[in-house]
């Protein structure tokens, strides 16, 4: 059954969504199959791009919005919401 | 499906990058593997016979033959010629097994180099650096 889930999660400070941090983002977002998206200051990217994702800029301390919507939903979103949490540079 | 790969239990689609420039391709594949952590081989193929500007066949052989762990090549070349050498060196053998792709070089290599970290399948390492034409980087 397809679900949809949305959550928010903040960068550690110091920690921008760049280069390796972002590699870790999207790997994870990977082992899902759930279409992610993720949301910071007014942009949003596929959680799945690398390319994406770094064109955010998400910088230290800002807040991501987190949005899956598949059956592995809750799931991802779970496993994204750790990743960041403890992301490192 | 991708799971275990992270766990670095599975054989991962190569990277080839083919640039005029030695350092270029040795830079880029750099950047590539760093970014995309351990695991995905990512390796260069630049420069000509003695360290010119240019581009080898046998450079490019050697390179698919380091890259290769079973489960397919990706090429990215730079410009013009080198595209030409990587067509040379794969006529004839289009088994699909390694894919010569139409990609930005920079942005390419980077989205190839994360998608296989993750595991992803040959079809969709390649995508995603086709896809990279289309990426705005701000």
């Amino acid at each position: 059954m397809p679900a949809s889930s949305e959550s928010t999660v903040t960068l550690p400070a110091g920690v921008a969504l760049h280069a390796r941090p972002a590699a870790t983002f999207v790997k994870t977002a990977l082992r899902f199959r759930s279409r992610v998206t993720v949301g910071a200051d007014g942009k949003l990217a596929d959680a799945k791009s690398i390319l994406a994702v770094l064109a955010l800029g998400a910088q230290g301390g800002s807040v991501l919005q987190l949005s899956a919507e598949g059956e592995d939903a809750p799931a991802a979103l779970d496993a994204l919401t750790s990743c960041v949490s403890g992301l490192i540079e | 499906m991708p799971f275990g790969a992270s766990l670095g239990v599975s054989n991962l689609v190569g990277i080839v990058l083919v640039s005029h420039s030695r350092e270029l391709a040795r830079g880029l594949a750099d950047l590539a593997s760093q970014v995309a952590g351990d695991g995905v081989k990512v390796e260069p193929a630049g420069g000509g016979p003695g360290g010119s500007l240019g581009t080898s066949g046998d450079a490019v052989r050697e390179a698919i033959a380091r890259a290769d762990s079973g489960e397919g090549v990706v090429v990215l070349a730079d410009l013009g010629s080198s595209i030409l050498t990587v067509r040379h060196l794969l006529e004839g053998k289009v088994n699909g097994h390694v894919r010569l792709v139409d990609a930005p070089f920079v942005e390419g290599a980077v989205a190839a180099a994360v998608m296989s970290s993750a595991g992803q399948s040959l079809e969709d390492v390649a995508k995603a650096a086709e896809d990279a034409r289309g990426a705005s980087k701000f």
